[in-house]
């Protein structure tokens, strides 16, 4: 049994060389979440598709899938084509690691779409902010059902900007001085920097690190224990500006 | 039908050439045998010589039997410019051209964090070593793929640090080609990269 998709809107995550002439691209699509598709021929020299099918161009794809692996029947460029340049670009490539990490193919997320299309158009105005990474972070979590619990705190009360937290996974954020028998382990972070994540505010620099500590806890036990290549390319490329 | 096992071994060496699967393996391994038995030995002597001595050049690191290739030996190449491309492919490429006399540098890859490859498996600190001997220009002729830029910018900064001229070649509509089937991208970058005239 054989499902025909046309025009769907995607993205190129990763591509890599596939047999003689062809190329396996795994795809982020809308309404069918990750998919890998077989382009047929798109090595050859005077492919059509080829010059398309790049990782950040907004595209619609179409394809027949049959199997694990589907054969792309169609691509048209959607719209204006991003163009990252820089740290942006280093940027879309952890977005594109991240998501390979964490998606399995065929498990469709509308709303992961919208934020992976949000988080790159913020790239290619604003350059590679943390702001729009962890944003991105955030949403990929509620996705994929580790949602973070930002409205209230462990006990159901309200955060309170000034409180310091400690944030676990299981429980939500602790007060710090709540619960003296039971230590709280998790990411220490204060109460305004978890609001100004819940509302999608700007973060400022002590946001940020709390922020980033956090989500990266978060994240790390499904990225699992390889170390993302991206992230350490753009550790290695700011360090270095820093050092300087 | 099953070929007696020296048939075989030759047919499954063949296959390791891209483009040749077992149909093509058969016809090459017959043709070799039957028509042209001198030619086979010709291309067997040629193959373990070339992959005896074929390594890298020292300098540029293409493919080449000498310490240095002719290239980078050569007293009438301009010696403060230098090209870097990807592959030794690219150098050939670049040199039909005939529009550049200057040398060149082969990374051997590109920056591709999602394959795992990064800036040591690309001989990042090799080129920064190079273009400290007297280089005043370096050009950058990566691919214009999205690797192919991260690799150029990131190369790009580095050097720039070293106080050295940093290039990178236009991305344009190609000769002989019409605008309506050139695709978005490239035209955006070729607007981008407009010249007066």
């Amino acid at each position: 049994m054989s499902e025909r998709v046309s025009l769907q809107p995607a993205y190129v995550l990763h591509q890599r060389a596939y047999r003689e002439t062809s190329r396996l691209i795994e795809v982020l699509s809308c309404d069918y979440g990750r998919i890998g598709i077989v382009a047929r021929g798109a090595r050859r020299p005077g492919s059509r598709v080829r010059p398309l099918l790049q990782p950040f161009v907004p595209l619609l794809l179409s394809w027949s899938a049959a199997g694990e692996l589907a054969t792309l029947t169609g691509a048209e460029p959607a719209g204006t084509a991003l163009h990252l340049q820089g740290d942006a670009l280093v940027c879309g490539f952890y977005l594109n690691e991240v998501l390979l990490r964490l998606l399995t193919r065929h498990d469709p997320a509308p709303e992961l779409f919208s934020a992976y299309h949000e988080a790159l158009g913020g790239l290619q105005t604003h350059g590679c902010d943390p702001t729009i990474l962890r944003r991105f972070e955030k949403r990929l979590l509620d996705v994929l059902g580790y949602g973070l619990q930002l409205r209230e705190d462990a006990r159901g009360a309200a955060l309170s900007a000034d409180r310091r937290y400690h944030y676990e996974p299981q429980r939500g954020a602790v007060p710090a001085d709540a619960d003296r028998d039971a230590p709280a382990g998790g990411v220490a972070i204060l109460g305004r920097c978890l609001q100004a994540l819940a509302a999608d505010a700007p973060l400022d620099g002590i946001c940020r690190r709390q922020v980033q500590r956090l989500l990266a806890a978060i994240l790390a036990p499904h990225l699992g224990p390889r170390p993302l290549k991206s992230r350490d390319l753009l550790l290695r490329i700011r360090r270095r500006r820093t050092t300087k | 039908m099953s070929y007696t096992p020296l048939l075989q071994q030759l047919m499954e060496a063949l296959r390791c050439l891209p483009g040749v699967g077992p149909k093509s393996a058969q016809r090459m391994t017959f043709h070799l045998l039957e028509r042209d038995p001198e030619g086979a030995l010709r291309l067997a002597k040629a193959l373990t010589e070339a992959v005896e001595r074929v390594g890298r050049c020292g300098s540029c690191r293409t493919l080449s039997e000498d310490p240095l290739c002719p290239l980078c030996a050569s007293q009438r190449r301009d010696r403060r410019l230098l090209c870097v491309v990807e592959t030794p492919a690219d150098v050939l490429a670049v040199e039909q051209s005939g529009a550049y006399a200057g040398l060149y540098f082969v990374l051997g890859g590109h920056l591709s964090p999602l394959d795992g490859i990064g800036p040591e498996e690309i001989g990042v600190d090799a080129l920064l070593a190079r273009a400290r001997e007297g280089v005043e220009e370096v050009i950058l002729a990566t691919n214009p793929t999205v690797e192919g830029e991260a690799t150029a910018h990131y190369i790009g900064e580095l050097l720039r640090e070293l106080g050295v001229g940093v290039s990178r070649i236009a991305h344009g509509v190609p000769l002989g080609g019409e605008l309506e089937y050139v695709d978005g991208s490239t035209l955006t970058r070729a607007l981008a990269g407009r010249k007066p005239i």
